[in-house]
């Protein structure tokens, strides 16, 4: 069987563009017993089922594997093997932004594929010439056959938040497959032989293989069994086939934000293009930002931040921003502005307005429901690498009861060392997370203190921004690249910081000292910013010109501090 | 007592009769008891020894409906089709009675039986779980053998079950170990048939069904780690009960009536998951069909319970959900564990067919697993700190201390760690290693943690052993990290801010009950954390009224109420780690610690150990909080941290520590003890000077004991050494170099602790009463005109050298005001 797998593998870019995705727009047309792709975060997980692996039918050996009933019969007294595979359960990646679900839509229709690669320039002229519209994505004419596999998967559906606008594409054609969710189509996969350290919670994946449904395993129940009526009751049975589509999968494969982007204009970050992309996505930032160029940049770092390493309890390499000097009419000009940039920017957004009634109300940790035996989602189960906004600006005063209270440790737990604890009724379980954070405020969030904290200064009432798809592919592309490179810091500079370091603390002696934390999150927070600045000219050494550019931006968010 | 010989002159092999009363589920605990008994009655009317022991199939068999997989499927369906249904009414005599006497030849006789599809003999396993019985002994020196003795017991109290101990069958017969463990269907039929045997032969009108319970198995196998090989094998599964559901009876044997005649059937067992209704009336007179209703309560149930059991915390790996698994349980067992109890259970894991439709091809291609369980043991019982008063508040940090045999390992292991010569060292580095610098606060710190010994005299006098520790500094010098972390490693402790704490809420208070209308009393933060740390942050920010709450703990620690009728003195037998700005945010060098602090020296005495986080500019430590910064930043994080405990091993060296050692004294330590403190004493006499500044009170030679008693426990010894007090003054003397400091002599002042002034100041207060005095003595006459502080400011600071502050001006006068002297009125004096 591990044959499958194989001759997939080695040829997937090719092979496997072909192979349609499973999402809840083409979910009536595809064939059941076809192969196809899903992408999804893992949400939750079933533990291991048990099946006849194998059998004997006469004098042969048949198997079950990747199917949910046997292709032949097996009669009652046949020799059989039990083989076991994991249930995972699978669900759209939380807050993916409108862009991922479209460029994924029209993916698997795409047929003409080669020369875009050839065409790429550095010149912005040159990519503004193919100004399509990029949302609607023609692109996916354009682009080389490498980056096909990348481009072509998207994801299968839409997200559960705020994208009315793309839903409703489901096919007319209603097959024999009967109501599937079409906002959200969770998909409940069967991972057979890899070892358990490869799928985590809330990793993203993508699945290759057999999508079955059985209208035999739509008559459930019969109701008779102890079991189902006692409280073994199968996880499952709340999962009926005709609501979540099940999947038998061959190979999987991880996915990093930039696997999701359409195309990626170049492989190797090369360093005056990426320059030039950096200033063009400046420029935007700043356009956005009413003309705060501070701010612009805050958030271009802020946004190419992610958790490297951890470090006991400190995860080195986030950068949480804090925009203070908002007011609700400010919000709803910039902020709004704002979130749209973000969400055109990076593939996962969540935004969420902080109120007492929301915190007072919202279910933030994932739980367990032990009734159901599933993982209830909270809204802080998120995948690696997504962006959360809070709107700080909407807090009024008022009686937070103990689920607020508790909503608001997880949120600052969160945002000191970027885990969440699930809760499990009985104990909590810490999880790790990598999330984004911005908040927008007026004052200085005392409930949610992050690393950064920068008054906004918009001069300009800016008038919508509005950026073409060309540009905005070259951001994401920027955006996903760049925050994974490698860092290192050479010797000689590495005294010069030192020496910078301890300059600034004989200078300042609240510096390396911060009220809420270790000790020394601020110096700590120059270094994260440094790794970050050289990160966005496409670096991966930190050189002298980049730790000064940090030095004066901390200069000027100094003084506006002040 | 019988021979030697196994009793199983049995006719049917054990492969051919199929258990016919098994349930659905595969378990049915009591039914073979039943059937044998049953059938012993009938065989002992006409035989005076006993029945043939039944077939060894007993208890764990499922029925065809649920057939088990794989290869033992197959061989149970062999099994079940020759099976015999012996124990139908009408079929009980196709079970012929043994032929009784003379079993020790018999057992020669008979064929050698094997369990279907091994090479297992049935008279081999019978004959050595025989001689494990009878002949196990735990001493070779007991006369009689341990499960002897728990047998004879068990027919005394008419018991249902005897617990086997793995161990000791390992130890005994490792054969028949990995037998019962690899085949546990087969071999506890066997064991069960023989224990019933045996109870027969003692006590012949013992004629309950004797379950063997196996527990402690040697190996205990990870709840995700169970897989398909592992089915209709005993195994044996740690975790937490998450859901229990309620009891399900289960039909053993049913009893019908025709209602017709009235006649009652015979009692119908369970046949394979199933009741077979009499079709027609069992009396010869009526006959009716389709006449026969069940009956009840003349059916004989069991109780069934199914139970979810939830892996714990420690035994999830990271980015997974924990794993659940279903467990089985029968008649004793039910209602064994609630929800939220952590257990281990051993029992036999199998599978069962889903019955997802009616076709034929799905039911056989999924499994449902479940342990049929056979023992359930509360592990929390048999944790490390069990009575231990630094119990751990959180479970997951101590995982391994579950088995007796893991436990035994740990306590190696920790005093192995003890032995080491850097222990002392390496637990300092592995306290809050993040946290930079601060060496002497940490070994303070562990210090408090460890605890020394309380005293009790037999004259009611009290000593406690608790270490409260004070840390006082700038802000951004990590005291609340500090104190966070030590929340979170101390076993039992409360975690309060001063601004949020009132007295009541630290102490107790009285509570009118809203169902009962009774007043109670709710524990405060410092009864909750008795017998561990009460950590306060923001002490300053205290209000006086709940700072003054703390004097009764720290020193006597006891918490006394007498409020709303209620008069109670609740124990706090607890170590206070505080932590306090100084009054002006900003530690003022020139002020003493009590005006930093603003602390009432009455509480600051109590504590033992008073650190002062003064950030310095220094630029060596600047630099290498700088290089440990970018270190961290850009060398792989893992290389940065060396040799230290991780928590886990962190707590359980500590709760060992607490709990079972208790260091004396030695004479040399005491000695030193003694010399110590006279020499910090006699440091108060300054050569040549009149002054007398006391150094050390009679409370820090107390602190001195505590402290070096918990520093011989970070050793885990016995004795207090010399060294330990030499330890122990060091850390005394950081302590108070750094708070007991006179600013103004550069030398340790106790009294700046106690009184809040130091002696050279109480000089120089004294010189500017005199000085005072003696001006308005000169200057102003009785009953004069009245003069103006600034006036007397002036002279004042014409005839002496020194700076006088008005303010010290006013002091001065307010003194002589009380005396009587002069009217102090504004800023006007009048000398009277």
């Amino acid at each position: 069987m591990e044959g499958i797998g194989a001759p997939l593998m080695s040829s997937k870019s090719v092979s496997l563009i072909k192979v349609p995705i499973l999402d809840s727009s083409n979910i009536g047309r595809i064939q059941p017993n076809s192969l196809v792709r899903f992408r999804g975060m893992v949400q939750d997980m079933f533990g291991n089922e048990l099946y006849v692996g194998a059998f004997k039918d006469g004098s042969t050996w048949r198997t079950n594997k990747f199917t949910d009933v046997a292709s032949f019969p097996m009669s009652s007294s046949t020799e059989t093997r039990i083989w076991e595979r994991r249930l995972l359960y699978c669900v759209p990646v939380p807050g993916q932004s409108p862009w991922v679900v479209q460029s994924s839509d029209s993916a698997s229709s795409s047929e003409t594929v080669i020369n875009r690669c050839g065409n790429w320039t550095p010149q912005h002229g040159e990519k503004r010439r193919r100004e399509d519209d990029m949302s609607v994505d023609q692109m996916d004419l354009n682009v080389c056959p490498i980056l096909l596999f990348i481009r072509e998967d998207g994801l299968p559906c839409q997200a559960s938040q705020s994208q009315e606008s793309v839903i409703g594409g489901t096919s007319p054609i209603q097959s024999m497959v009967p109501d599937f969710d079409t906002k959200s189509l969770p998909c409940l996969v069967k991972i057979y032989d890899s070892p358990e350290s490869e799928l985590k919670l809330n990793d993203v994946f993508e699945f290759v293989g057999v999508f079955t449904f059985d209208p035999e395993l739509m008559v459930h129940e019969d109701g008779s069994d102890e079991f189902s009526s006692g409280l073994c009751e199968d996880t499952l049975v709340h999962l009926p086939p005709n609501k979540v589509p099940r999947l038998h999968c061959f190979i999987h494969r991880k996915l990093a934000v930039h696997d999701f982007l359409v195309g990626s204009p170049v492989n190797e970050p090369m360093p005056n293009l990426v320059r030039g992309i950096r200033e063009s996505l400046l420029r935007y930032l700043t356009a956005v930002l009413g003309n705060d160029g501070v701010a612009a940049q805050c958030v271009l770092l802020h946004l190419l931040s992610q958790v490297h390493a951890r470090v006991d309890a400190i995860a080195v390499g986030k950068l949480s921003l804090n925009l203070t000097g908002f007011s609700r009419e400010s919000v709803s000009v910039f902020g709004n502005q704002l979130n749209i940039a973000i969400q055109s920017l990076l593939p996962f957004t969540q935004s969420m307005p902080l109120t007492v009634e929301n915190l007072n109300t919202a279910s933030l940790a994932p739980k367990k429901d032990y009734q159901t035996n599933r993982l209830l989602a909270g809204t802080l189960q998120l995948a690696e690498g997504t962006h959360l906004t809070l709107d700080e600006t909407q807090l009024n005063a008022g009686i937070l009861n103990s689920t607020g209270i508790e909503n608001v440790r997880l949120l600052k737990n969160l945002m000191d060392l970027q885990k969440v604890e699930y809760d499990f009724e009985y104990y909590k379980l810490e999880m790790s997370s990598d999330v984004q954070l911005l908040i927008l405020s007026e004052g200085k969030s005392n409930i949610l203190p992050a690393d950064l904290v920068l008054p906004f200064q918009p001069s300009v009432v800016a008038s919508s921004v509005n950026a073409d798809g060309d540009s905005l592919q070259a951001w994401r592309w920027y955006l996903a690249t760049l925050r994974s490179l490698p860092h290192v810091i050479d010797t000689e500079l590495q005294k010069v910081i030192e020496d910078d370091l301890v300059a600034a603390r004989q200078e300042d002696r609240s510096l390396g000292s911060n009220d809420f934390s270790s000790g020394y999150l601020e110096l700590f927070r120059w270094l994260t910013m440094a790794r970050l600045m050289s990160a966005s000219f496409g670096e991966t050494s930190l050189s002298l010109e980049h730790w000064q550019m940090v030095k004066e931006l901390e200069r000027l968010r100094k003084e506006r501090v002040k | 007592m019988a021979s030697d010989s196994s009793p199983s002159h049995r006719n049917e092999g054990p492969s051919s009769p199929t258990d016919p009363y098994s349930s659905p589920i595969g378990n049915t605990n009591s039914s073979p008891g039943d059937a044998h008994r049953r059938r012993r009655r009938r065989s002992s009317s006409n035989a005076s020894g006993f029945a043939t022991p039944p077939p060894p199939h007993s208890r764990f068999v499922a029925t065809d409906a649920t057939p088990t997989p794989s290869s033992i499927q197959s061989r149970r369906a062999r099994r079940s089709s020759r099976a015999t249904p012996v124990a139908t009414p009408t079929s009980t005599d196709e079970a012929p009675p043994s032929s009784e006497g003379g079993e020790a030849d018999e057992a020669d006789e008979a064929p050698p039986m094997f369990v279907w599809g091994t090479n297992i003999s049935v008279q081999d396993v019978n004959a050595a779980i025989l001689r494990f019985l009878r002949h196990f002994r735990e001493h070779p020196s007991d006369t009689e053998g341990k499960y002897m003795r728990a047998i004879h017991h068990i027919i005394e109290v008419e018991g249902e079950s005897l617990d086997v101990d793995a161990h000791d069958v390992f130890d005994y017969d490792i054969d028949l170990y990995t037998k019962m463990v690899r085949y546990p269907l087969e071999v506890l039929a066997i064991f069960d048939i023989v224990l019933m045997d045996m109870a027969s032969r003692i006590n012949e009108l013992f004629d309950k069904h004797i379950q063997a319970r196996i527990f402690n198995l040697r190996t205990s196998t990870p709840m995700r780690n169970l897989n398909p090989s592992d089915i209709e094998k005993m195994v044996s599964v740690k975790g937490m009960i998450i859901r229990c559901s309620s009891i399900i009876p289960e039909i053993r044997e049913a009893v019908f009536r025709c209602l017709v005649c009235g006649y009652f059937s015979d009692p119908v067992v369970v046949d394979r998951g199933r009741i077979n209704e009499p079709a027609r009336c069992g009396r010869q007179e009526c006959l009716a069909m389709n006449s026969m209703t069940l009956v009840h309560n003349r059916c004989r149930f069991a109780d069934k319970q199914i139970v979810r059991l939830q892996e714990t915390p420690d035994d999830i790996p990271d980015g997974g959900t924990p794993h659940t698994v279903s467990l089985l349980m029968h008649d004793k067992l039910v209602d064994a564990g609630k929800p939220g109890d952590r257990v281990e259970v051993t029992g036999i894991y199998r599978a069962m067919t889903v019955r997802v439709g009616s076709t034929q091809r799905t039911v056989k291609s999924l499994f449902k697993t479940y342990i049929d369980c056979l023992h359930i043991k509360k592990t929390d019982k048999s944790r490390m700190q069990a009575e231990d008063p630094m119990e751990l508040n959180n479970g997951s940090e101590n995982m391994n201390e579950e088995v007796p045999l893991d436990f035994q390992d740990k306590i190696e292991q920790l005093k192995e760690l003890a032995k080491l010569p850097d222990i002392y060292e390496r637990l300092t580095r592995s306290l809050a290693p993040n946290i930079w610098e601060l060496d002497d606060v940490k070994k303070g710190l562990l210090c408090q943690l460890f605890g020394g010994n309380a005293l009790r005299l037999p004259s009611g006098a009290n000593f406690r052993g608790d270490i409260n520790i004070l840390l006082v500094g700038d802000p951004g010098t990590s005291k609340s990290q500090l104190l966070q972390y030590i929340h979170k490693l101390a076993p039992r402790g409360i975690y309060t801010s001063g601004r949020g704490s009132s007295a009541v809420g630290l102490t107790a208070y009285v509570a009118k009950d809203p169902e009962t209308g009774e007043t109670v009393l709710e524990s405060g933060a410092l009864v909750l954390s008795d017998r561990g740390i009460c950590c306060i942050d923001e002490f300053d920010k205290m209000s006086d009224n709940a700072r003054s709450m703390l004097h009764e703990v720290m020193e006597q620690q006891t918490v006394s109420i007498a409020k709303a009728g209620i008069i109670a003195s609740l124990n706090a037998r607890t170590s206070v780690l505080a932590c306090a700005n100084p009054s002006g945010s900003r530690y003022n060098p020139r002020l003493s610690v009590i005006d930093n602090i603003h602390l009432p020296p009455t509480l600051l005495s109590r504590f033992d150990l008073i650190y002062l986080l003064l950030d310095k500019a220094d630029e060596q430590t600047d630099r290498r909080l700088a290089k440990h910064i970018v270190a961290l930043h850009f060398e792989n994080p893992e290389s940065i941290q060396q040799d230290v405990l991780d928590l886990p091993t962190l707590t359980a060296y500590l709760s060992y520590a607490r709990r079972y050692i208790h260091p004396k004294l030695t004479d040399e330590a005491a000695e030193e003890l003694t010399r110590g403190y006279v020499e910090l004493r006699r440091r108060g006499n300054f050569p040549g000077s009149s002054k007398k500044v006391i150094t050390a009170t009679p409370r820090q030679i107390e602190s001195l004991i505590r402290l070096s008693e918990a520093l011989a426990r970070i050793r885990f010894s016995e004795w207090v050494e010399k060294h330990d007090v030499l330890e122990a003054f060091r850390l005394l003397e950081v302590a108070m170099q750094q708070s007991a400091t006179d600013h103004a002599t550069g030398t340790i002042d106790m009294d700046l602790i106690t009184t809040g002034v130091s002696a050279s100041e109480r000089i120089r207060r004294e010189n500017l009463l005199s000085a005072t005095r003696n001006l308005i003595m000169e200057k102003m006459q009785l009953g004069g005109p009245s003069a103006r502080l600034m006036e007397l400011l002036e002279e004042l600071k014409k005839q002496s050298s020194g700076e006088i502050h008005l303010n010290d001006l006013r002091n001065a006068l307010a003194t002589l005001a009380s005396e009587g002297f002069v009217i102090l009125h504004g800023d006007t004096v009048k000398r009277i």
